[in-house]
């Protein structure tokens, strides 16, 4: 559990690291890993809890079935980002875009990716990584 | 230890940028703040040498997008150097390298600003 700041990103990493280092993963795939828990965490402390560290976040691990399953479970309006489209990054470049990658780098990263919300407020993010 | 630093260098009218720690949401507004302080000098051709920095994250590369445009339209650019293969695995994920122009070493990147002087 952390308080929802980006001050806190850097803890979410190592805490991530040590848990699949733990499991013998190799370092390409923890670093996918790694990146896309960050991005996800970065996207509910920025959008979701619009920086107010009162919120937090909920971080819990679990590796079944060879799958490693990152959790992070928070309170707030719900925001599915699977739904989110992926931009086309010839057209991202072309127009000097600024932002929205958070999502296509969890995208990339990870083999599935499933929101849940249940009212009033809770959510659920899943980022799963196949081993 | 500081979570994220930057060291410069100056040769002529271009920057050399040491990047050190780790480059997230969390600290990309240092970056942000450097590239403001180069523009308000007008220095506009920027080297960025990564060899100091062990992560990024889309605010780090938020922060490139950021500024390139403004450099280039400058007769600058912003050249990347001395990336880990952790650091270029990111960059190389949603085809940065097609924008960026990204070298080996510091010393390319400084050949490649010469020879487009």
């Amino acid at each position: 559990m952390i308080k929802s700041s980006t001050g806190n990103l850097h803890l979410v990493r190592d805490f991530v690291e040590k848990k699949a280092a733990e499991m013998n993963i190799a370092q390409s795939v923890i670093n996918q890993i790694i990146i896309s828990v960050d991005e996800a965490c970065t996207n509910v402390i920025k959008h979701t809890h619009k920086y107010n560290d009162h919120n937090e976040i909920e971080i819990e691990i679990e590796f079944k079935d060879n799958q490693f399953i990152v959790t992070l479970k928070y309170e707030g309006e719900a925001f599915d980002p699977t739904k989110k489209e992926t931009p086309d990054m010839k057209e991202y470049f072309k127009k000097f875009k600024i932002g929205g990658l958070g999502i296509p780098i969890m995208k990339k990263s990870m083999d599935k990716i499933e929101f849940k919300h249940t009212k009033p407020n809770n959510n659920s993010l899943k980022l799963i990584k196949v081993i | 230890m500081d979570e994220f630093t930057i060291t410069e260098k100056k040769s002529g009218d271009l920057i050399i940028l040491y990047l050190n720690g780790f480059l997230d949401a969390h600290t990309s507004s240092v970056l942000e703040k450097k590239f403001e302080e180069l523009l308000s000098k007008k220095l506009y051709k920027v080297v960025v040498n990564f060899s100091g920095l062990s992560y990024i994250s889309s605010a780090g590369l938020g922060v490139f997008m950021a500024y390139i445009e403004t450099l280039r339209s400058n007769s600058g650019d912003i050249k990347l150097s001395n990336m880990s293969d952790k650091i270029y695995n990111i960059f190389d994920m949603l085809g940065f390298p097609i924008l960026f122009n990204i070298t080996k070493d510091e010393s390319e990147a400084i050949v490649k600003f010469n020879e487009t002087v």
